[in-house]
C-alpha cells in the first residue's frame, strides 16, 4: 500500500517537476533581458556578440533551445541524460556546482533545524503542560523580541553583539578561518568532510564559524516550532481521549505517552514544511556570515543572467521540497492510522 | 442513609466550581446500592456530567471540587493521592461517556485499548489480556471480535464505538458503572440493543449502575431508582415507579382523531413515485435518499413520518417543499402539479406549506429581535393589513402558548423549546394549509418535548391543521398523528393508521422499531418483553444497497429468497400497506 501510494506521488511530482521545468525554461526567456551583451559586454562589436550569442545557444529559436536542454546536443547530454548543462559564468557543469553548494545549504539548515527542534519541542511542551509558567513566559518574551525583527537584521544585530562588541564569536566569514586549508570534498558538509579527513580540530573550528549563522537560523526558526509544539500538545491534551484515560486508571506515563503520539504528527509536517522552505530561504543569512550555499549561488545566477544554472537551482530546489514532503506524508501513514494513503 | 454494609458509593455535601462562577454542583447527597441501577437525570446544564465525573474524583478542565467526601468502601476518594485513584479508577469504577468516538485514543487499535486497562488493573500478561478484549468485545455483542479488535475507532460507527467503550470499563468487572448518556448518538434499534446489553450485564455480575439520561423512557425501562438534579442540587431522589408516575405525562396512548380519510375527496397532498438520489462526489456512485416513495395526505389530516437517521425522512420534507429537486415522480398540492409550478404560483404553494425545522436556532436570524422575525414574512406575503400586523402575531404567539414579552428579545436569550414554538407560530401566520414539521422536538428536552406535542395536538383540533410530522421519536409520532409511514433506507416499508401500527405492526422493521422504543412506563419495561423483534447489525450504507430486500441482512425472519427479491408495497389491509412478501406468511405463523 505504502510503495503504492510513494510511487504515485513520485509519478505525480515527475509531472510537476516536468511542467515547472517547462514554465521556468520559457518564462526566463521571455524576460527583457540581454544575457548575451552581459557576457560580451555592452561595446562589443556585432561579430564578438554574434558569436557568443551563438556559443550559448541563444541563437537558436527557443523550442529548439529547449530540445538542446532536454536532449543535448554534440557536446552535452541534455536533462534526459542527466545534466543540467554548463554554467555561462564559470563554464563548469551546473550539476557539479549544486552538488558543491547544496551540502553547505543543506548542513546550516539542518544543524540549525536541530537546535531549533531540540529547545522548541521541550519548550513547547513545557508550557502546554504549565500554562503561564516559566517557560511560556519566556516564550513570550522571546516572541516580543524575535518578532520585532527580519532574520537578517538579526544575523547581523548577533554579529555585533557576540563579534563586534563581546569578541567572543567569529566574524562573518565563511565556514573556516580563511587560513584553514578545508578538508577533501567528500560530501561537501564540511564537519562531515572534516570528521572523515579525521580532522577533529578542522570539524571543531567549522561548528565555531557556522555558530552565529546557526544561532540566527535557529533562533529565528524555534518560534514557529515551540509555537506549534504548544499548541498541539495544549490541544492533546484537552482531548476526550486524554480525559477518558484519565477515568481508566491509566498511569502517567501511558497518558504521557499517549499525547505524545497524538500530537506528534502535525508537528512532523510543520517542521517539514519549514525545513523545504529554508533551502530556498536561507539566502540572507548566507550572504550576511558569507557562506556560499545555494540561496547565494542562486541571487549569483540570476544577476548574471545564468540561465542553465537558474534553471538547475529551481529544479533542485523544487525536487528536494517535493521528497521532502512526500517523505512527511510518508510518515504520517505510518504513524497515524486515520491517514489512508 | 449510608447503610455501610450494602452501599456501594455514597456522596456526601459534595460541591464543584468551575474557575470563579458560582458552584456547578452544591451540597450533593447521594449513595449507591451493591447491583443497583441507579438514573440520573435533570435538564442540560443541571450539571449530571459534572456529577458523573466527580464521583471518580475527576473534573472537567477549569473545574474543581470545592468541597465534599466520596465514601467508596473505606476510602474517601477526594482523600486519597492521585496514585491511589488511579489504581480504583478503571477497575472499581468505571466510566462510559457520551461521545465514545472521541473518547478512544485515535492511533491505538481498540483492542489494545481495552487491554491495556485490563493490564494496568489487573496485572495480567499481554497475551491473556488481548483475550480478554475479545472477550468482552463478544461479550457486548460485536461480530467477528477477533477482527474488530484490530480496528481503529475511525473505523466503527457510533454504535460499535459505544460497545467498545462499554467493553472497555466492563472488562476490570468494576463495582460501579457509570455511564453518562451512552445512547444519545445512537439510533433507536442500537440504542435498544446497547442498553439491553448493559442491563442484562449488571444483572448477571452485580455491577451497580449510575445512567446519566434526560429520556424518561430509559429512566422507566432500566432504572431502580431516579436522582433528578435541579440547577446543581439534588431535587428528587425517589424509585423509578414513584418518578415517573409524578413527573411524566402520559403521552404514549395511541390516537386517531378519526378525520380525513373520505374516499371521494381528493388528497390535499399527493406524492407518487418519489425518487431522489444524490451524487456522491469523486465517483461514479450514488446514494439514495428516497426510493418510489408513495403518500397521500388529506385536509385535516396528520400523518407521521418515522424511521431511523438516513431513512430519508428529512429529504421527503424537502422535496414537497421544493427546496430540492426530486429526480423522478410526481407530487400533487392541492390539485397543482409542484412539478411544473413557478413564478406567481410557486410563491403562493411556498406560503401554503410551511416548514418548521428541526433545530430553531438554525431558522431566525440571530441578529433580528423576534419582533422582526415575525413581522417580516407578513409583510412579504402581505397576509394581514400592516395595521393589524402586531395584533396578528400576539395572537399567534398566545396560540403556542409563549408570553408576547419575547417580542423584543433575541433568538439567543431564548431557550430551544420556546423558540421551537415561536417557530410554529411563525410557521402558522402565513395561515398555511399545510405543515411540515422535521424533528421538531429532537433537540428539546423531554419537558419541552410534550409541550410542542400538546400545542400540535391542539392545533389540529382548534384550526383542522394538516401536517406531516417527521421524527424518529414514536412517542412524538403515537400522540400527535393519525396515521404513520414508516421509512427504511428510503423505501416506505409500511403505513397504516397509527393505532393500528402501534398495536398490530406487520413489517418486521417496525416490529423492531416498536420494540426499541422505551416507553415510560416502568410496567411494560422493554427488558421484561418476550416476544420482541431484535434486528441485527446496524443500518446498510445507503450507497451500497442490498440487491433484494433492504432489511433482509438484518431481519430475524429472512429467508433465502428475501436476499433476491425487490419488494413492493403492497396493500395488506385496507388502508394498511406493508413492503414485505412474507407478511401474510408472519401473521399466519404468529396465529398458530
Ligand atoms: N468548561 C466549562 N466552563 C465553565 N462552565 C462549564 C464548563 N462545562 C460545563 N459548564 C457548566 O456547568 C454546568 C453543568 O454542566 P454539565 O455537567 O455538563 O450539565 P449536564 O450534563 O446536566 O448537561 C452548566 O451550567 C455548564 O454551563
Ligand atoms: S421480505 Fe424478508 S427480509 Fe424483507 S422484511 Fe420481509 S421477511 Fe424480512
Ligand atoms: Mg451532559
Amino acid at each position: 500500500m505504502i510503495w503504492r501510494f510513494t510511487l504515485r506521488r513520485l509519478a505525480v511530482g515527475l509531472v510537476q517537476l516536468s511542467v515547472l521545468i517547462v514554465a521556468v525554461f520559457f518564462l526566463i526567456r521571455l524576460l527583457p533581458a540581454d544575457p548575451v551583451s552581459r557576457f560580451v559586454g555592452l561595446n562589443a562589436s556585432p561579430e564578438a556578440y554574434a558569436l557568443a550569442e551563438q556559443s550559448l545557444g541563444l541563437d537558436l529559436p527557443a523550442l529548439e533551445q529547449f530540445e538542446v536542454f532536454l536532449f543535448g546536443d554534440d557536446e552535452e547530454v541534455g536533462l534526459v541524460g542527466g545534466e543540467l548543462g554548463t554554467s555561462w559564468v564559470t563554464g563548469s557543469s551546473v550539476n557539479q556546482e549544486i552538488r558543491q553548494y547544496l551540502p553547505v545549504t543543506l548542513e546550516l539548515i539542518t544543524l540549525s533545524f536541530l537546535i531549533a527542534v531540540g529547545l522548541g519541542v521541550p519548550i513547547g511542551v513545557l508550557g502546554a503542560v504549565n500554562p503561564g509558567g516559566a517557560a511560556d513566559k519566556g516564550t513570550l518574551i522571546y516572541g516580543l523580541f524575535a518578532g520585532s525583527q527580519p532574520e537578517f537584521s538579526w544575523g547581523i544585530i548577533f554579529i555585533f553583539v557576540f563579534f563586534v562588541v563581546l569578541g567572543i564569536a567569529p566574524g562573518p566569514l565563511g565556514r573556516l578561518s580563511p587560513l584553514t586549508d578545508p578538508p577533501d570534498f567528500v560530501t561537501g558538509a564540511i564537519t562531515i568532510d572534516a570528521l572523515l579527513a579525521g580532522r577533529v580540530d578542522i570539524f571543531l573550528e567549522a561548528l565555531w564559524y557556522l555558530s552565529l549563522p546557526i544561532l540566527t537560523l535557529s533562533f529565528v526558526l524555534s518560534g514557529p516550532i515551540i509555537k506549534m509544539v504548544r499548541e498541539n500538545v495544549a490541544q492533546t491534551m484537552n482531548a476526550d481521549f486524554m480525559f477518558y484515560g484519565q477515568a481508566a486508571g491509566l498511569p502517567r506515563g501511558i497518558l504521557a505517552r499517549d499525547a505524545l503520539r497524538a500530537a506528534f504528527a502535525p508537528a512532523l509536517t510543520l517542521i517539514g514544511i519549514l525545513f523545504g522552505f529554508m533551502i530556498g530561504g536561507a539566502v540572507l543569512i548566507e550572504s550576511i556570515f558569507s557562506i556560499s550555499g545555494l540561496g547565494q549561488y542562486a541571487i549569483r545566477s540570476i544577476l548574471a543572467f545564468d540561465y542553465p544554472a537558474i534553471q538547475g537551482v529551481v529544479l533542485t530546489i523544487s525536487a528536494l521540497t517535493l521528497l521532502i514532503y512526500l517523505a512527511i506524508d510518508v510518515c504520517q501513514a505510518l504513524l497515524d492510522p486515520r491517514v489512508s494513503v | 442513609m449510608a447503610d455501610s454494609t450494602n452501599t456501594v458509593l455514597s456522596a456526601r455535601g459534595l460541591s464543584v466550581q468551575y474557575a470563579n462562577e458560582s458552584p456547578t454542583l452544591s451540597d450533593i447527597n447521594m449513595d449507591i446500592a451493591a447491583g443497583e441501577i441507579v438514573g440520573l437525570t435533570g435538564s442540560s446544564g443541571s450539571g449530571k456530567s459534572t456529577l458523573a465525573y466527580a464521583l471518580l474524583g475527576l473534573t472537567r478542565r477549569g473545574a474543581q471540587i470545592t468541597n465534599g467526601e466520596i465514601y467508596f468502601g473505606r476510602n474517601d476518594l477526594l482523600a486519597l493521592s492521585d496514585v491511589e485513584l488511579e489504581d480504583i479508577r478503571g477497575r472499581d469504577i468505571a466510566l462510559i461517556v457520551q461521545n465514545p468516538r472521541s473518547a478512544l485514543h485515535p492511533m491505538y487499535q481498540v483492542g489494545r485499548q481495552i487491554s491495556r486497562v485490563y493490564q494496568t488493573h489487573r496485572g495480567s500478561g499481554g497475551a491473556e489480556a488481548h483475550q480478554r478484549a475479545i472477550e468482552m468485545l463478544r461479550l457486548v455483542g460485536i461480530n467477528d471480535p477477533e477482527r474488530r479488535a484490530d480496528a481503529f475507532v475511525h473505523e466503527l460507527s457510533g454504535g460499535m464505538a459505544q460497545r467498545v467503550l462499554i467493553a472497555l470499563a466492563l472488562s476490570t468487572s468494576p463495582k460501579l458503572l457509570i455511564a453518562d448518556e451512552p445512547t444519545s448518538g445512537l439510533d433507536v434499534t442500537v440504542q435498544a440493543q446497547f442498553l439491553d446489553t448493559m442491563w442484562e450485564t449488571s444483572r448477571k455480575t452485580g455491577t451497580a449502575m449510575v445512567l446519566v439520561t434526560q429520556e424518561p423512557g430509559i429512566l422507566a425501562n432500566y432504572c431502580d431508582r431516579v436522582i433528578e438534579l435541579d440547577a446543581g442540587r439534588v431535587s428528587k431522589d425517589v424509585s423509578a415507579s414513584e418518578f415517573v408516575s409524578t413527573s411524566m405525562l402520559h403521552t404514549t396512548q395511541a390516537t386517531s382523531s378519526g378525520q380525513g380519510e373520505g374516499q371521494n375527496r381528493a388528497p390535499l397532498l399527493k406524492v407518487e413515485g418519489l425518487r431522489k438520489t444524490f451524487p456522491l462526489r469523486g465517483t461514479k456512485k450514488v446514494v439514495q435518499a428516497v426510493d418510489d416513495m408513495s403518500l397521500s395526505l388529506f385536509a385535516g389530516e396528520s400523518v407521521g413520518l418515522v424511521g431511523e437517521s438516513g431513512s430519508g425522512k428529512s429529504t421527503v420534507g424537502r422535496c414537497l417543499l421544493k427546496l430540492l429537486d426530486s429526480d423522478a415522480g410526481k407530487i400533487t398540492f392541492d390539485g397543482q402539479d409542484l412539478g411544473v409550478v413557478s413564478g406567481e404560483a410557486l410563491r403562493r404553494v411556498r406560503q401554503r406549506i410551511q416548514i418548521v425545522q428541526q433545530d430553531p436556532y438554525d431558522s431566525f436570524d440571530p441578529r433580528w429581535t423576534i419582533e422582526k422575525s415575525l413581522l417580516d414574512p407578513l409583510e412579504i406575503h402581505q397576509i394581514v393589513p400592516p395595521t393589524e400586523a402586531r395584533a396578528a402575531i400576539e395572537e399567534g404567539l398566545k396560540r403556542v402558548s409563549v408570553d408576547a414579552s419575547v417580542l423584543g428579545r433575541r433568538p439567543k436569550d431564548l431557550s430551544a423549546g420556546i423558540l421551537q414554538r415561536v417557530a410554529i407560530a411563525r410557521a402558522l401566520l402565513m395561515k398555511p394549509d399545510f405543515l411540515v414539521l422535521d424533528e421538531p422536538t429532537s433537540m428539546l428536552a423531554p419537558q419541552d418535548r410534550h409541550i410542542i406535542l400538546d400545542v400540535l395536538k391542539r392545533l389540529r383540533t382548534e384550526l383542522g391543521l394538516s401536517y406531516l410530522l417527521i421524527s424518529h421519536d414514536l412517542t412524538s409520532v403515537a400522540s400527535a398523528c393519525d396515521r404513520v409511514v414508516v421509512m427504511y433506507l428510503g423505501q416506505v416499508v409500511e403505513q397504516g393508521p397509527t393505532t393500528e401500527i402501534f398495536e398490530k405492526p406487520v413489517h418486521p422493521y417496525t416490529k423492531a422499531l416498536i420494540g426499541a422504543h422505551l416507553e415510560e412506563n416502568p410496567k411494560t419495561r422493554r427488558v421484561d418483553r418476550t416476544d420482541r423483534v431484535d434486528l441485527e447489525g446496524e443500518i446498510p450504507s445507503p450507497i451500497d444497497l442490498p440487491v433484494g430486500c433492504y432489511l433482509a441482512t438484518r431481519c430475524p425472519q429472512a429467508t433465502e429468497a428475501c436476499d433476491k427479491e425487490r419488494q413492493v408495497l403492497s396493500s395488506f389491509s385496507s388502508h394498511h400497506d406493508v413492503r414485505c412478501m412474507r407478511a401474510g406468511q408472519l401473521e399466519l405463523d404468529k396465529a398458530s
